[in-house]
């Protein structure tokens, strides 16, 4: 290793697989191809209670802004 | 930088060209950590930089300038100067819980709600996004049409430009790059700054304002209800969590630069704030002198200021709606293909080789692309759009919320970096005004003569 300049940067010289450098540099989960997928989460009754009311929120203000989309073209039709 | 002796072509099968860009990245950061020179913090900082502030001058975007716009036409200086700053102050606290969760799981956003809750669930999530992404880089190009409009470029040519410029920015296949590209672009946001300064804003009405959220003219009306949600939609909406913890992957950052995310986000409030109050400050002087602007597009108001700020404020003011649509349709388009890559569990890097990760870019220049078509249809009607954009996205938002509340609460995959006490109270404060403020609107539209018009 032999440092650049007066930055402190310092850069490898010798060449090594890409593999071993890549593997020192990142963390194991950073690596694209070394992902094991977190497990299921159990969602508890309120949770879930809480999910649903907001998801019925979120549909009912869609059909809202559908009607004032309506009335917004039909008062200006 | 430091020049990296590994070639791309000497990559293996257990790595990608992805993993070793980022790790030149990661390289960076790690010697400027052990590095004992001056201005250590802050080269740190400048690496470590990006996702923050690119989302939230970001969400400063073409419908939400144009809300702050009409905010300071209809209502001048008064009330929403410190509601804008209330709801940058929100959107921290939502973005904050980003970095955490990027930083901790290394997974982005829509792989988590997909992983820990299910299809079910994450298909809602999802469809949010998407209508909600679609919608949004309609108007992003809108926003560039109308800004390069006052300058006279034929809107397909205006649209087409801004396409290109989306297009190449990915085509240079490195996260870094991209990034200090869209934050050049994003520096730009600031021109309503001087703007600002040429309406020549009463400093002593400025501050009464910040100190007693006051006045508003005409008092409690429809409109104000919808500029309360188009300013709350400008500020806190779904794609920004998305795209903000996918930045913080793809950029490589760990538990470590935590901090320095933080720093980043705040920055990033900080600057978009100031951008959005001085655009309310801008337009001011077509509320002083009783200027209906509801039906005005982004190169209208930029027109109606000459008298007041000049030829060259309207000129930066048309630049600043240019660039809003330009650094969000960038920003905007890159969250949609990291979603789709994260959920399909194919290649969502802006490190992505061509090879690697076509599905991902092709999935980001089509949604850039069939936003750009749509704007080219004739007799839009532009102002109307952006503030039912802004509107849809705060409705959307409390279930996103709700979901980040859940995931950041997760100890089983945030360990030491879940949420506190005080972040749960910010973070459910914030949801409960969100649903608040949705159901003031809710009320105001089935009974439209609850409150004067």
């Amino acid at each position: 290793m032999i440092d650049t300049r007066n930055t402190g940067e310092q850069m490898h010289t010798s060449p090594r697989p890409a593999e071993t450098w890549v593997h020192e540099v990142l963390e194991p989960g950073q690596l694209s191809t070394a992902k094991q997928p977190f497990g299921r989460r159990r969602l508890s009754r309120s949770t879930l209670l809480l999910l649903w009311g907001l998801r019925t929120y979120v549909l009912l203000m869609v059909l809202l802004i559908a009607f004032q989309i309506w009335n917004a073209l039909h008062a200006g039709g | 930088m430091s020049q990296t002796p590994i070639e791309l072509d000497t990559v293996g099968a257990d790595i990608t060209t992805e993993d070793v860009k980022r790790a030149r990245d990661r390289q960076r950061v790690q010697i400027n950590r052990t590095w004992k020179g001056r201005g250590r913090s802050f080269r740190l900082l400048w690496l470590l930089i990006g996702p923050g502030i690119l989302v939230m001058v970001g969400e400063n975007d073409g419908p939400s300038m144009i809300s702050y716009a009409t905010t300071g036409a209809t209502y001048g200086i008064g009330f929403f100067l410190p509601f804008i700053a209330l709801t940058f102050a929100m959107a921290f606290v939502v973005q904050e819980m980003t970095v955490r969760l990027g930083a901790a799981t290394k997974r982005g956003h829509a792989e988590l709600i997909y992983t820990r809750f299910g299809r079910f669930w994450g298909f809602f999530a999802m469809a949010d996004l998407v209508i909600g992404n679609l919608l949004t880089l309609v108007t992003e190009f809108i926003a560039v049409r109308a800004g390069l409009g006052f300058f006279g470029v034929p809107p397909a040519l205006a649209v087409l430009g801004a396409f290109l410029v989306v297009v190449a920015a990915v085509l240079t296949r490195r996260y870094w790059t991209w990034e200090r590209i869209v934050l050049s672009f994003a520096a730009f946001n600031l021109v309503f700054v001087p703007v600002a300064i040429l309406a020549h804003p009463v400093s002593s009405q400025v501050v009464r304002a910040f100190f007693t959220w006051g006045p508003l003219p005409g008092g409690v009306t429809a409109g104000f209800v919808l500029l309360i949600m188009s300013n709350i939609g400008a500020t806190v909406t779904p794609w920004m969590l998305f795209f903000q913890q996918s930045a913080v992957v793809d950029k490589g950052l760990t538990t470590a630069d935590i901090r320095q995310g933080r720093i980043d986000t705040a920055l990033g409030a900080v600057l978009a704030a100031t951008a959005a109050i001085a655009t309310v400050l801008a337009t001011t002087p077509l509320f002083l002198h009783h200027i209906t602007a509801s039906n005005f597009q982004g190169a209208d108001f930029a027109q109606a200021l000459i008298p007041y700020v000049g030829q060259v404020g309207a000129t930066l003011f048309a630049i600043g709606i240019f660039e809003a649509g330009l650094v969000a349709a960038l920003t905007i388009s890159s969250s949609s293909a990291y979603a789709f890559g994260e959920v399909t569990g194919r290649s969502h890097s802006l490190n992505s080789s061509l090879r690697e990760g076509w599905p991902f870019y092709a999935v980001l220049v089509t949604a850039a692309g069939i936003a750009a078509i749509l704007v080219l249809i004739p007799n839009a009607p532009l102002v109307f759009i952006v503030l039912i954009v802004n509107v849809i996205a705060t409705l959307a938002m409390p279930p996103a919320i709700v979901f980040l509340l859940l995931l950041v609460n997760d100890h089983e995959i945030m360990g030491k970096h879940a949420n506190g006490r005080l972040s749960n109270i910010f973070g459910i404060t914030v949801t409960v005004l969100l649903v608040l403020a949705g159901i003031l609107f809710g009320i105001t539209t089935i009974f439209p003569h609850l409150l004067p018009s």
